[in-house]
């Protein structure tokens, strides 16, 4: 055999390295490997190729994007769930080695990093995208490119990200990634470079997405929606997309030194030089609590809208939900040091931050409050989306406790990094936000694809997850009380901690059951669909449900004029007694702008996504050609000036003909 | 823009008189000139002290700071253009209320930081 040439052995050893070449991995590789064999060669014999290009790959239609953002979380929800169950085998029983130290603090790792920053922020950008223009009466967001880049962006970062596991090894340090932990001299593997590089390129597209969306609420509602007639899905937005524009900077200069300390040699946070570790801390939760806030004001938005139209009711108090969730955004920014109370910054400090921490429990109760005053005496429909805010309510108010609990300081000395913290985070995350999000992907579903999820199976799913959930985690409480810390691989005998893990570990399962029912909910409603022609199949309250589903191109024929809060609502009401005609006239359609598709975004992506691998392995040369590709994709978009093509007013007559709306 | 909008031609309230229009639109953009080389001048000046210590760091510290705070005014006011605009200036008013977020981030940020506990 010819000697191979030396730099074979050396990709070879660096691409996958000892403990890249295990079982679990060889396995995924193999079926990563030949699911998307199969895609292409599904794509090629159905000719399906330039179908996906036209369709989906260049698109910059901010509906088509939230389908897209929303089929990628559901992907990392069904990733980071297999990370979870593998965690929860392993605390089954005691002394049981299913996988071993290292594999647990990469499993636990990838499992905290992926729900936060590839599950929950897309499952939250698919409802902005999907729900927000069509509900203040727009045509797009106000940067359509912009808004495919992030999404482009997100994408190629989630899969450098999940690349970890099988090429070069995965990060091991938690989702905190705290020093000096993640510096060379104590993790010499690309896991940490991995995790910093990855997600900075997702915090370069949520950044983008937040000024989106604030510019688009700021400037493009439809006439007549003053600020106080916002849907509060839409306040949530809003509120959200500030948060953003405060909350990522601090964590895109604590990734970025983090990195520096890594791949240049620096010690921002190293121990030499007077780096200082605690200072990555104090930037990391000045990102991570607005942030904690940024995953959970969108499901509150959602609840409210779900609340209200299965309530058949108008949202109790709409001024006080405004405020509050004002006052929340605003709180959001004083109470980060409760998450390093130990640190002992002294008296002074944690107490004024353990006082802001309680003080935000306030505007949250007010919210739950005025939802429950929403059902009081309406004619409640217990559909999916509506059972999803049931089961909130009290999982959202015990984790809003124990919060309280956890942010009295001298309390928190005992409570921290135990699994009474592990059961608090899970308790907001899941009860809150992912219900919340959950609840939003069954109410928007059919204005996304023109047809219901079925509902029977929805209750099914929601039953195992919700009634999974409380098995799971409510025992963590005592787990914690008694003594487990969080990120342990494994306990001895003795503790009296493996009655508490067992249930703990069954409730896991049973979540993981729901989620594949889940899954096949989507599955078999699209296969078996009712087409719903009204476009409100909910009898909605707000914009979005007076055009039809899924929403043509150009969104709303005719922009209407909002002189309501629940404007739809009261239209419907109008257009029934005959005093307003039932739709757009012909006469008042007028041609319409559409943005046209572009490469850009998607050539951005892998241009970040090949400089961003070289990074990973500090090949500066792959890096410098990524960086390169960018601007070479950047020059070439400036050379590009026709970006809108026009759609006659005959053409969009034409569609809302066929859609049967046309108004007399 | 042909400032027809009826929100341009309302007067604007006392007290509010810094966000009145004005839009300078000069032959040679002589400030952005004189604006490249001052940011020049700061930036390579403080790598400069920096690199050579020619103070002591607290010092050096407060001096970089001040220069940093130039230089954030500098890149605002003569690349971003951020007191021009055809209609009143409102992007001024959220502006300083970024302005008083970071600062007070920051400022918090520094006094948590100066713990004595000897962990930093
Ligand atoms: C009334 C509301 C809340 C209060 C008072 C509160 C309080 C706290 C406190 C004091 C901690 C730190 C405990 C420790 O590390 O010892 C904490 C951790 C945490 N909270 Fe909350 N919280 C509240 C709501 C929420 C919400 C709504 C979310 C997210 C949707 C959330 C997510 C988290 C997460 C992710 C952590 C832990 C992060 C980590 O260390 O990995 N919390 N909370
Ligand atoms: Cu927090």
């Amino acid at each position: 055999m010819p000697a191979l040439p030396s730099f074979v052995p050396y990709l070879i050893h660096t691409l996958f390295p000892p403990w890249v070449r295990r079982p679990t991995e060889i396995g995924a590789e193999i079926m990563m490997t030949a699911g998307g064999a199969f895609i292409v060669y599904w794509l090629l014999k159905n000719k399906k190729l330039q179908w996906l290009w036209n369709e989906w790959l260049t698109t910059v239609d901010h509906k088509k994007i939230g389908i897209m953002y929303l089929v990628a979380a559901i992907i990392m929800l069904g990733r980071g769930g297999l990370d979870a169950l593998m965690l929860r085998t392993n605390l089954a029983m005691p002394t049981l080695h299913f996988i071993n130290a290292s594999e647990y603090n990469e499993v636990f790792t990838t499992h905290g990093t992926i729900m936060v920053f590839f599950m929950a922020m897309p499952l939250i950008f698919a409802l902005f995208n999907v729900v927000v223009p069509l509900q203040i009466g727009s045509r797009d967001v106000a940067f359509p490119r912009l808004n495919a880049i992030s999404f482009w962006l997100f994408a190629f970062a989630a899969a450098l990200f999940n690349l970890s596991f099988v090429v070069g090894g995965s990060p091991n340090a938690g989702w905190t990634a705290y020093p000096p932990l993640t510096e060379l001299a104590f993790n010499h593997t690309v896991g940490e470079n991995y995790y910093f590089v990855s997600l900075l390129m997702t915090g370069i597209g949520t950044t983008i997405t937040g000024i989106n969306f604030l510019v688009t609420i700021l400037r493009m509602r439809a006439p007549g929606m003053t600020f106080m007639k916002m849907p509060l899905f839409t306040w949530a937005t809003l509120n959200t997309s500030v948060l953003i524009l405060f909350a990522f900077p601090p964590l895109t200069i604590a990734l970025l030194e983090s990195l520096l300390d890594r791949v240049a040699g620096t010690t921002f946070f190293g121990l030499a030089h007077g780096g200082m570790p605690m200072m990555y801390v104090n930037l990391f939760w000045l990102f991570g609590h607005p942030e904690v806030y940024i995953l959970v004001l969108p499901a509150f938005g959602v609840f409210s809208e779900v609340v209200a139209t299965f309530s058949r009711k108008k949202l109790f108090g709409y001024p006080s939900m405004v405020l509050s969730m004002t006052a929340i955004m605003v709180l959001a920014y004083g109470t980060w040091v409760h998450h390093f109370f130990t640190m002992g910054a002294g008296p002074a400090v944690n107490v004024f931050f353990g006082l802001s921490t309680m003080l935000i429990a306030i505007p949250t109760g007010v919210k739950v409050f005025n939802w429950i005053l929403t059902m009081w005496g309406g004619r409640l429909q217990f559909t999916t989306p509506m059972l999803y805010f049931l089961a909130m309510i009290p999982t959202f108010v015990i984790g809003g406790a124990t919060g309280v609990m956890l942010g009295a300081v001298p309390a928190d000395y005992q409570f921290h990094n135990s699994y009474f913290l592990v059961a608090h985070f899970h308790e907001v995350l899941i009860g809150g936000t992912v219900f919340g999000l959950l609840a939003g992907v069954y109410y928007w579903w059919p204005k996304m694809f023109g047809y219901k999820l079925n509902d029977h199976q929805g209750k099914w799913a929601f039953w195992l997850f919700a009634g999974g959930f409380w098995p799971t985690f409510i025992p963590q409480y005592w787990l914690g009380l008694e003594g487990m810390t969080r990120r342990m691989y494994t306990y001895p005998f003795g503790m009296g901690w493996h009655t508490l893990n067992v249930i703990s570990t069954i409730g896991g399962f049973i979540m993981g059951a729901g989620f594949l029912v889940l899954v096949s909910n989507v599955l078999r409603s699209r296969l078996h669909r009712e087409v719903d022609a009204t476009g409100d199949p909910w009898d909605g309250r707000t914009l979005e449900w007076s055009i039809p589903s899924p929403a043509p191109e150009y969104n709303f024929a005719v922009i209407p004029t909002v002189d309501e809060r629940d404007w739809w609502w009261e239209e419907k009401q109008r257009r029934q007694s005959g005093e307003k005609p039932a739709g757009p006239k012909p006469e008042d359609i007028r041609p319409i702008a559409i943005p046209k598709n572009t490469p850009v975004p998607i050539l951005l992506g892998a241009a970040f996504f090949l400089g961003a691998f070289g990074l990973v392995f500090t090949w500066w040369p792959v890096a410098l050609t990524g960086l390169a590709g960018v601007f070479g994709v950047l020059i070439y978009s400036w050379f590009q000036y026709d970006h809108y093509r026009i759609l006659s007013a005959g053409e969009i007559r034409e569609t809302e003909e066929l859609l049967g709306r046309l108004g007399a | 823009m042909n400032g027809g909008d009826e929100q341009h031609e309302r007067a604007i309230e006392p007290g509010f008189e810094f966000i009145s229009p004005r839009f300078e639109e000069p032959k040679f953009p002589m400030h952005q000139v004189w604006g490249y080389a001052a940011s020049l001048v700061l930036t390579f000046a403080a790598l400069w002290m920096t690199v050579n210590r020619i103070m002591s760091p607290s010092v050096l510290l407060g001096v970089v700071l001040a220069m940093a705070v130039g230089q954030a005014a500098l890149q605002l006011g003569v690349f971003m253009h951020v007191r021009e605009s055809r209609g009143p200036a409102w992007h001024l008013v959220p502006l300083g209320l970024a302005f008083a977020i970071g600062i007070g981030l920051v400022g918090m940020s520094a006094w948590i930081m100066l713990f004595k506990s000897g962990v930093s």
